[in-house]
C-alpha cells in the first residue's frame, strides 16, 4: 500500500507549530582540513507574510543573497498553508521515463505544475534521439526536470535534455535529482581511487545557465562524502567574516528552518549551479505521527554518520545509537547509546544499498527487548532484488521481520518491485518537490 | 637549433580500445600502456581504480578513449576527470571516433543536438599541470563541431586519409584510381587532401519524394573507383554510389571510411560478393565492431 501525501499541507518543515521562536542555527565546525565554510537557509514567517532570504557562502567566498518580497509564496510549514496556492508560480515539469509516475504524483500535488513531454528515442549506433515538444512554449516559463540516474547508461540521454533546456529561453531551470548516486562507497583512501560522485557533480556544475541564473539543483538526503580539502589562510578569515555577518543577520530573523547538509558536498558543485539539499525526514515524522503507538517510538542510527545527518530533525524521540566495532577480523553492529526496551525502534538512514548494515542491526536491537522494529530510508537501492531480505513481522518476532520498512519514490526501479509488498510501504517525495518548485 | 625533446608518454585506455592501445605502444619506445582496474559496484556504477597513481606524476599521460554507446562513457569519464588532477605533467585524450555528430541537424527548436552534450562533458575535463586538456579527434563529422569546445579544451582536429593514401599507392592499377565523394559534405571535408587523384563527386537528388544518387561532376569510366567518406552508418549511401559508380562504367569499387559505425551488423552487406564494394576500413577506430567482421574477406 502506497502512502502518497494527499495533499500540498504535508511539506517539508519539521512538525513545529509556527508560532515557536526561533532556534539557533548551529553554524558548523571549522575542521581541518576542509574548507570552512558555511552554508545557513532560513525562512521568517512574520503576520501571514513570509520573506526567503537565502544566504550562501561558496568556495570562493562570494556571498549570494536573494531576497524575495513578502507576497512571494512561502515554502512550507501547515500554518501557511492558505497562502500556498496564492502567488505560485507555474512550472513545466519535463521528467525522464522511469520517473513517470513520480511526475505525474507531483503535477497532481499542486495546480501549478504542469507535465510536459519529450519525445525519446534512439538512433542505430544507440545514441539518443532526443525531441522537446513544444520548446518555443517553454520560453519565459520556469521550467524543471525531473531525473534519475538509476545507472550510469541513462545518464547520457538525460543530461542532453538537461543541457538543453536551460538554453531554451526559459525564466528559470530546475533539476530535481532526488537520489544522488554514487556517493555510497567512495573514500579517497589512496592516490588513484577515482571518486565518480566528483564525476556527477563536475558533469552537473556545468549545467548552461539561465535567464533566471545558476540552476537550482534539488537533492535529497544526499550521503555525506569524506574527502579531505585543503585549506588556506585567506579562505579562513573570509570565513570568520562570514561567519559574523551571518550572525548578524540571525539576530533579526524571526522564524528559519535549519535545512539539513553537510559540508563536503557544496565544494563538489561548482558557481553556476545552487545546490538545494532537502529531506525526506520530514515525510517519516507525519507517518510516524499517524502510527496507534506513535508515543513509544525510539529512532535509532545505524551509525555516527546517520546520528549526524538527521538527529536534529528527530530530536523529540528517544534516540539509539549503533556503532560498528572491530572483533579481530569482523565488524560487527554494537549498541552505542540509548535503550531499545519495550520500544518501537524505527532504524533511519540515508540509504539502503543490499540491507546488510539494516539486518545486524534489526538484530541487535531485537537482543536489547525492542517489541516492535522498523525502518526508514529514503533510497531503497537494493541492488539485485536484495529487499527480498526483509520480511515482515505481523507482531511479536522484530528479530526475523520489520513491522513497517518506509522508502521514497526517489528509486523508481526499487518502487516497482516493493510496491504493495509487506512491510514496504512508499512515501511520496511529490509534496516536497512541488514545494521546491516554487522556490 | 635543437629539436625539442622527445616526450615518454604514459598511455591509459579504455577496455573496448585495449586492441589499439596495444598497437598505439608497439609503434614507439617512448609510449607505454598503464592499466586501469574496471570493476563496478552493486547498484551498478563503477568501482575505478587507476594503478600506479603516484608514479604517474610529473609524466605526460594520456587516456585512449571510446565512445561506443552511452552506457560506457560514465566510467570513462570519471577517469578523464581524474587523470589530469593526478599532477602529471600534460593531459591529452584521444578520442578517435566523435560519436552523435552525423544525425543531428539542429532543424527546428526542441531538437536536441546530443554532440553538443559530449563536447560540453569534454570541455570540463580540469586542466593539469601542462595547461588544458588537448583532445586528438580523427575526422570528425561536422566541421562546425570544433566550435563546440570551450578554451578550456585544446581539440586537435586529425584525419584518417594519410593511411589511405599510403594504401593506395600500394595497390597495383594505383596510376587509375578515382576518388569519388558521396556528397558535397564528403567533398569538403578532403578534397584538399586528395587533389593529386582525379575526382568524382555524387550528389543525392530530389525526384519527387524519393532521393537519389547521381553523379554530379567527374568521369570514372575504366578506372578502380575509391569511395571516401568520414563515416559509414548502416552503409546505405554507399551501397548507392557504387551502384551509380558502377552504371557510369568504373571498373572496380572501393570505399575508405574512417569510422566505421555499422550499427546491427549492416557491414554484412558489404560481404565480398562478385560485384560488391571491395571495402577498407580503419578497424581500429570503432573498436566494438572489429572483431566480428576481422575475418570476413573484402574488409
Amino acid at each position: 500500500m502506497s502512502a502518497v501525501s494527499p495533499s500540498p499541507s504535508i511539506l517539508l518543515t519539521s512538525t513545529k507549530p509556527s508560532n515557536e521562536t526561533h532556534k539557533t542555527i548551529i553554524i558548523p565546525f571549522i575542521k581541518k582540513p576542509t574548507i570552512p565554510t558555511i552554508q545557513c537557509e532560513f525562512r521568517s514567517f512574520e503576520n501571514n507574510s513570509s520573506s526567503y532570504q537565502n544566504l550562501i557562502a561558496d568556495s570562493s567566498n562570494r556571498i549570494h543573497i536573494i531576497f524575495k518580497p513578502p507576497s512571494s509564496s512561502p515554502l512550507t510549514t501547515a500554518s501557511s498553508m492558505d497562502l500556498s496556492i496564492k502567488h505560485s508560480k507555474r512550472v513545466c515539469l519535463f521528467y525522464c521515463s522511469e520517473m513517470k509516475d513520480l511526475a505525474e504524483r507531483i503535477a497532481s500535488a499542486s495546480d501549478s505544475i504542469e507535465l510536459r513531454g519529450i519525445t525519446w528515442r534512439t538512433f542505430e549506433d544507440g545514441f539518443p534521439n532526443l525531441f522537446i515538444s513544444n520548446a518555443h512554449g517553454i520560453r519565459g516559463q520556469r521550467v524543471a526536470f525531473l531525473a534519475s540516474f538509476s545507472s550510469p547508461g541513462v545518464i547520457f540521454e538525460q543530461l542532453s535534455i538537461i543541457y538543453a533546456l536551460p538554453k531554451l529561453f526559459v525564466s528559470s531551470f530546475t533539476l530535481v535529482l532526488p537520489f544522488f548516486p554514487t556517493g555510497t562507497f567512495e573514500r579517497m583512501e589512496e592516490e588513484g581511487d577515482v571518486a565518480t560522485a566528483f564525476t556527477l557533480a563536475r558533469i552537473l556544475s556545468n549545467i548552461p545557465i539561465s535567464r533566471g541564473g545558476p540552476t537550482s539543483l534539488v537533492i535529497f538526503d544526499i550521503h555525506a562524502l569524506q574527502v579531505c580539502l585543503k585549506s588556506s589562510f585567506v579562505t579562513v578569515l573570509s570565513c570568520v567574516f562570514i561567519f559574523v555577518f551571518v550572525f548578524v543577520i540571525l539576530i533579526f530573523a524571526k522564524y528559519y528552518r535549519f535545512n539539513g547538509f553537510v559540508l563536503q558536498e557544496r565544494f563538489y558543485f561548482g558557481d553556476n549551479i545552487l545546490p538545494c539539499f532537502e529531506s525526506g525526514i520530514p515525510l517519516l515524522l507525519n507517518r510516524l505521527q499517524k502510527l496507534p503507538d506513535s508515543d513509544n517510538i525510539a529512532i535509532a542510527f545505524p551509525d555516527d554518520g546517520a546520528w549526524k545527518r538527521f538527529h536534529k530533525q528527530l530530536q523529540h524521540f528517544p534516540t539509539i545509537v549503533c556503532i560498528k566495532v572491530r572483533e579481530g577480523d569482523q565488524r560487527i553492529v554494537r549498541l552505542k547509546e540509548g535503550d531499545p526496551k519495550g520500544r518501537h525502534v524505527v532504524i533511519v538512514d540515508d540509504l539502503v544499498q543490499s540491507g546488510g548494515t539494516l539486518l545486524e542491526c534489526q538484530k541487535v536491537l531485537a537482543n536489547h527487548g525492542a517489541t516492535k522494529i522498523s525502518a526508514y530510508v529514503t533510497h531503497g537501492i537494493f541492488p539485485n532484488s536484495t529487499w527480498e531480505r526483509f520480511k515482515h513481522d505481523a507482531g511479536g518476532n522484530p528479530e526475523n521481520g520489520m513491522t513497517y520498512f518506509w522508502i521514497t519514490d526517489s528509486c523508481p526501479r526499487t518502487v516497482k518491485q516493493v510496491e504493495n509488498k509487506s512491510p514496504f510501504e512508499i512515501l511520496s517525495l511529490a509534496a516536497p518537490i512541488a514545494a521546491a518548485l516554487q522556490v | 637549433m635543437e629539436k625539442p625533446k622527445k616526450k615518454q608518454v604514459l598511455l591509459f585506455h579504455c577496455v573496448e580500445a585495449e586492441e589499439l592501445a596495444l598497437k598505439v605502444a608497439a609503434q614507439s619506445d617512448l609510449i607505454q600502456l598503464q592499466s586501469i582496474n574496471w570493476r563496478s559496484f552493486d547498484d551498478g556504477f563503477p568501482n575505478l581504480f587507476i594503478n600506479n597513481a603516484q608514479d604517474i606524476r610529473g609524466h605526460h599521460v594520456a587516456f585512449l578513449a571510446s565512445f561506443s554507446s552511452p552506457a560506457v562513457i560514465f566510467e570513462q569519464l570519471s577517469v578523464i576527470y581524474a587523470l589530469p588532477r593526478l599532477f602529471t605533467a600534460s593531459f591529452t585524450l584521444v578520442l578517435p571516433f566523435f560519436p552523435t555528430g552525423s544525425f543531428e541537424r539542429m532543424e527546428e527548436e526542441g531538437d536536441v543536438a546530443t554532440a553538443f552534450t559530449l563536447a560540453r562533458m569534454l570541455s570540463s575535463v580540469p586542466i593539469s599541470r601542462g595547461g588544458p586538456t588537448s583532445l586528438v579527434v580523427y575526422d570528425i563529422h561536422a566541421l562546425q563541431e570544433r566550435f563546440y569546445f570551450g578554451d578550456t579544451l585544446l581539440p586537435l582536429f586529425e584525419t584518417g586519409i594519410p593511411l589511405l593514401k599510403q594504401r593506395l599507392h600500394q595497390l597495383p592499377e594505383s596510376d587509375k584510381i578515382v576518388v569519388a565523394f558521396p556528397d558535397d559534405g564528403a567533398w569538403k571535408r578532403f578534397h584538399k587532401l586528395l587533389d593529386h587523384f582525379p575526382m568524382v563527386v555524387c550528389t543525392k537528388v530530389r525526384e519527387g519524394d524519393k532521393r537519389i544518387v547521381r553523379l554530379k561532376e567527374g568521369d570514372c569510366a575504366g578506372c578502380h573507383v575509391v569511395i571516401v567518406d568520414d563515416l559509414v552508418q548502416s552503409g546505405g549511401t554507399l551501397i548507392e554510389c557504387q551502384k551509380v559508380l558502377a552504371a557510369h562504367g568504373a571498373a572496380k569499387v572501393s570505399a575508405y571510411v574512417t569510422h566505421a559505425v555499422f550499427p546491427k551488423r549492416s557491414w554484412e552487406r558489404f560481404l565480398h560478393k562478385n560485384d560488391g564494394v571491395h571495402l577498407l576500413l580503419d578497424n581500429g577506430f570503432v573498436p566494438t565492431y572489429c572483431e566480428s567482421h576481422r575475418q570476413q574477406s573484402s574488409f
